[in-house]
């Protein structure tokens, strides 16, 4: 299923399949308690939005691929009662967090008794980037023709990541290796900043722009929780005076965890012809699945990894660095976009000198647009807006949020992190 | 600044048995003469599964980065935060990486490649724990 | 405005005492997310007093002014949680209070600027709070 070599050729598939649909639920900070807004709940409305959004009868489809992983910090209390209300309010599987702290393609399939033709179902594990990759290999390959795939993302009270393995006394013993100092979640990507600021002679400070750019963006993204919620700005001042959580990584260099899903629905290039929306094409799909020596990533290994990712994206697809109009690499940690970035060739960047980039335009008016969805940092924790904004902007109907800088025609998005990660190719044209 | 408490599984044991007789040691796969670490089943390179071994290493060391942790996920050491988190790289294999607190250096004033040497400290339930002190000088 | 100590009797003599209190938002007033049980007309009370008053949250610099803003309601300060230090060295008072919901966020920076800490629920029914005192 997945292209994580370098070598392999234009990918067999190119062009021929296709996303169409898009569907989001209305995004929370975090769970109330109800049943109808549970991970399962907007899951499921997510995913008959984009259903509805493709023009499709229900019944067409005959694949779901499924992200079952819904968080990466919030986690049900052992011990703490079921919410047996909710729980009851669906249809169960045997797992009695199915639906509230997870999903799987049984219960989805159970709770959305007019998907009556699911034939194919898999699961793209941990991120929307990597079941792309999965569905568009197998509307490829044949394996389904209509295919509905779904990132959800639960959050509950409490401090993320706080709890479980944290709160306790002791560690089991190859765990505590790396996990008896205390690193919270954004340590490592901090210090590959550190070491890339002392050797290319940047600051901190630097960020700034792209902070501000990314919110701003965000703040035009309606389906996001910023935007939804809250719709305050982030200047450099309000920036800049963020609290360190682990030095140099702020608390605003840090995404918001919230309860969000996002759907699309892929089909054969021919099927999507006919469908409601505009066919947006994969040109490829393209991973990495290197891991570091050691402990942490050092930036040569981030450097390394991210040109050879880059060079799997282009051959694959068939296009250079010149032909990207723009860029939505994932940026959960803002200060790794920059690492996405280089590592691309972006608008001829160079190892070094991203954060130089960011004190030009990089707005969605101007010629050399970073980061058009605004992300994680402008839209709340998903790993989902880039690709939904690669639809959109392809489609014509990102809103206020369409590129006027540059004619979308050709995108990339994926993540999550520098080493490792899944990325798709999209295009206006299937050539 | 105390540690959570480690709580050695049968995988780890050589090495956290090694720490608490203040010995380094890190797993080393004999086929390839490749150390590790962390440790695993087999040798990520050659992926050999009955060549490790546990291999004692100098306790020298460089600081290779740092970062300075405000808001700490453990319990154990809220209280003590701000502290430094030091990624050190060991003598004679600089690709393989330990965290350490830096005891006895202040808070965001570490010297980047600055030499270090190991040291144990006891954790919450005991066990040592191998820290490293900036060597002076 | 120049905010005027208020004048406190203890054993029959008149003290001036100059009160500066910094407010968490989320989980402490009342238009938090979450909400808090500090209402802004409680807010209103204490400036109508002469305390010195701002808030200090995780939220966006020009986010908290404009909270204040929209509230009409005037602020000596508005800062970063970890920026508690600054407000001390920037405002000469008498007595430094900060109130928060968070024991790892707002109680632990507060205790270690100096400033008296009081939970959300303890201000609600403080003598700072209540209109005739």
């Amino acid at each position: 299923m997945y292209r994580n070599a370098e070598g392999l050729g234009i990918w067999e598939h190119r062009g021929k399949v296709a996303a169409v649909g898009v569907g989001h639920a209305p995004t929370t900070r975090r769970w109330d308690g109800r049943p109808e807004t549970c991970v399962g709940a907007i899951s499921i409305q997510a995913l008959r939005q984009a259903i509805d959004d493709a023009g499709v009868a229900p019944e067409q489809i005959d694949g779901l691929v499924v992200v079952p992983d819904t968080t990466t910090g919030a986690f049900w209390e052992e011990g703490k009662p079921l919410p047996m209300d909710v729980i009851q309010s669906f249809q169960q599987t045997e797992d009695p967090l199915d639906g509230v702290a997870k999903i799987s393609t049984e219960w989805l399939l159970a709770n959305m008794p007019e998907l009556t033709n699911v034939q194919f179902t898999m699961y793209g594990p941990t991120c929307m980037s990597n079941a792309l990759n999965v569905t568009a290999q197998a509307v490829g390959d044949g394996l389904t023709h209509t295919c509905l795939v779904v990132k959800s993302w639960h959050n509950f009270e409490g401090r993320y990541y706080q709890g479980g393995a944290n709160a306790g006394e002791a560690l089991p013993g190859t765990a505590a290796m790396s996990q008896l100092w205390g690193g919270p979640a954004s340590y490592g990507t901090a210090l590959q900043f550190a070491e890339y600021c002392r050797k290319y002679g940047k600051s901190h400070e630097m960020m700034a722009p792209f902070m501000e750019n990314s919110r701003r963006n965000g703040l035009m993204f309606p389906e996001g929780y910023w935007a939804q919620h809250r719709p305050e700005e982030l200047g450099p001042e309000d920036y800049l005076a963020a609290r360190w959580i682990a030095k140099p990584a702020n608390l605003f260099d840090n995404d918001i965890p919230i309860m969000m899903s996002g759907a699309y629905l892929f089909s054969t290039a021919e099927r999507a012809a006919d469908m409601a929306q505009k066919p947006v094409y994969i040109l490829n799909h393209a991973s990495s699945n290197t891991r570091s020596r050691s402990l942490l990533p050092t930036l040569d290994e981030v450097e390394a990894d991210t040109a050879r990712t880059a060079r799997k994206i282009y051959e694959g697809a068939g296009i250079t660095a010149d032909d990207l109009s723009f860029e939505n690499m994932y940026d959960g940690f803002s200060l790794f976009h920059q690492f996405h970035l280089e590592g691309l060739g972006y608008r001829g960047i160079q190892f070094g000198e991203a954060l130089d980039f960011y004190q030009t335009d990089i707005s969605i008016e101007g010629p050399n647009p970073v980061s058009p969805s605004g992300g994680n940092i402008g839209s709340g924790r998903s790993r989902v807006w880039m690709h939904t904004d690669c639809i959109q902007q392809l489609q014509g109907r990102a809103s206020s949020r369409q590129v006027t800088g540059v004619k979308p025609e050709v995108a990339v998005s994926g993540g999550p992190m520098p080493l490792g990660g899944n990325f798709t190719v999209w295009s206006a044209s299937p050539d | 600044m105390t540690k959570q408490g480690v709580l050695p599984d049968s995988f780890s044991q050589p090495f956290w048995d090694a720490a608490n007789e203040e010995r380094l040691v890190i797993q080393n796969c004999r086929a390839c003469n490749r150390l590790q670490h962390p440790p695993a089943e087999a040798c990520r390179e050659c992926g050999a599964s009955d060549q490790l071994e546990w291999k004692p290493v100098s306790g020298r060391g460089t600081i290779y980065n740092y970062g300075v942790v405000h808001d700490c996920p453990v319990r154990l050491l809220q209280e003590s935060q701000p502290f430094n988190v030091s990624v050190i790289m060991l003598e004679g294999d600089p690709g393989i990486q330990m965290f350490s607190h830096l005891p006895g250096t202040p808070v965001d004033d570490v010297p980047p490649g600055g030499a270090v040497e190991v040291i144990f400290e006891p954790t919450a339930n005991g066990q040592l724990v191998p820290e490293w002190r900036v060597i002076a000088g | 405005m120049e905010r005027q100590p208020r004048l406190i009797t203890v054993e029959d003599e008149e003290w001036p005492v100059l009160v500066l209190i910094s407010f968490d938002i989320d989980g402490t007033l009342e238009i938090g997310d979450p909400p808090g049980v500090l209402t802004m007309d409680m807010v209103r009370l204490v400036r109508e007093k002469g305390f010195l008053i701002g808030s200090c949250s995780d939220r966006p610099l020009s986010g908290q002014r404009a909270i204040w803003a929209a509230h009409e309601i005037e602020v000596d300060f508005v800062v970063s949680k970890h920026m508690l230090p600054d407000v001390k060295a920037q405002f000469e008072a008498d007595v430094y209070v900060h109130i928060g919901d968070r024991e790892d966020l707002d109680r632990r920076y507060a205790l270690a600027a100096g400033f008296e800490f009081l939970w959300p629920h303890e201000a609600v029914a403080h003598p700072h709070f209540h209109p005739e005192i």
